[in-house]
């Protein structure tokens, strides 16, 4: 499984870049070139009546606002809209870069996907400190009778070790998957087609919009309920309500 | 040659086991949701979300059995003697 080119690959070819970074880093850049385009022609001159491009990213900040509160079930949630918000848009606009011709998604490397979930997983650490104090904090590994701290610690320690992992082998797996069967589909009807190129993984293409939609709002919605669960510890609820 | 058939046969029994296991757990999952939607109307968003939450868990089970598949037929797994002679180096 070697590398591909994509339109970027002109930056290597001049020595630009140096050869080990990997081609996603580039993608990546652009992701971030685009969406940054996308939010500033879409936030100048504030209208009070939305219009166009203005609307458009209302509703859409709108919308996962409500996703957020109904994951958090109180209008508190809304202060971590942002990062939720941001988690979806970018993971979202990752997926589907593959899909256009000539690109890749930096989500079919593991890397990417590795950086979002630490990103996360550090994220939720330091809002349960923020929120809830460093001594609760650290109390909530012990469980809840106290005397069987030294089997529920370690028990914790790797459930809560094992989310990020899950969260970046789900969003890889799936992504680079599709990518593959997309991939290989082209190289069967190749090899065996040679003379009528019929685009037999155009249907797949459209089914890969879906899944990259799904799998941007599942690790959105898996991070907020992290963070639902590591910030409201008051009530002594037991650790068995929501699964990693 | 008797590494790929026994390559071959164990990707063949047991990414399907886990696929088979996993459209089993999505069906029931999906089935219930279905009838709690049917029975409160007025719940049918919050159960959907929930849905589609369990459905992604259950998905990403199989797909650690398929990134297991990939690493042994792309990047293999050395023979313990080689991986005792890189780690002893």
């Amino acid at each position: 499984m070697h590398e591909q080119g994509t339109w970027l690959h002109f930056l290597y070819a001049y020595h630009i870049l140096p050869e080990w970074l990997p081609e996603a880093v580039p993608v990546t850049w652009l992701v971030i070139i685009v969406l940054s385009a996308v939010a500033i022609l879409s936030t100048r001159r504030l209208e009070r009546h939305p219009r166009g491009l203005q609307n458009v990213a209302e509703m859409s900040v709108s919308a996962l606002d409500s996703l957020v509160r109904l994951i958090f079930d109180s209008p508190l949630g809304s202060k971590f809209t942002p990062l939720i918000g941001s988690f979806f848009i970018f993971i979202l606009a990752m997926n589907l870069f593959g899909l256009i011709p000539g690109f890749m998604s930096p989500t079919a490397n593991i890397n990417t996907t590795v950086a979002l979930a630490i990103t996360a997983f550090v994220m939720v650490q330091y809002y349960a400190v923020k929120e809830i104090g460093v001594r609760r904090y650290l109390r909530h590994f012990a469980g809840e009778p106290l005397w069987l701290a030294p089997l529920m610690v370690p028990i914790h320690l790797i459930g809560e070790l094992a989310r990020p992992i899950s969260l970046s082998v789900r969003l890889f797996g799936n992504i680079f998957g599709e990518d593959m069967v997309i991939a290989i589909l082209m190289i069967i009807v190749t090899m065996t087609m040679a003379n009528v190129l019929v685009p037999v993984q155009f249907p797949m293409m459209l089914f890969a919009i879906f899944t990259s939609f799904i799998q941007a709002m599942v690790f959105s919605i898996l991070v907020s309920v992290y963070i639902a669960v590591a910030v409201t510890e008051e009530h002594a609820e037991g650790h068995g309500g929501h699964g990693d | 040659m008797a590494y790929l058939v026994a390559l071959v046969i164990a990707i063949g029994f047991g990414l399907p086991i886990a696929v088979i296991s996993a459209a089993m757990a999505q069906a029931r999952t999906a089935s219930t949701a279905l009838e709690g939607m049917a029975r409160q109307p007025e719940a049918a968003g919050r159960i959907q979300t929930a849905m589609i939450i369990a459905l992604a868990l259950i998905e990403s089970l199989v797909i650690y059995a398929l990134l297991i598949a990939l690493v042994l037929l792309f990047i293999g797994i050395p023979s313990s003697r080689t991986l005792i002679q890189k780690v002893v180096k």
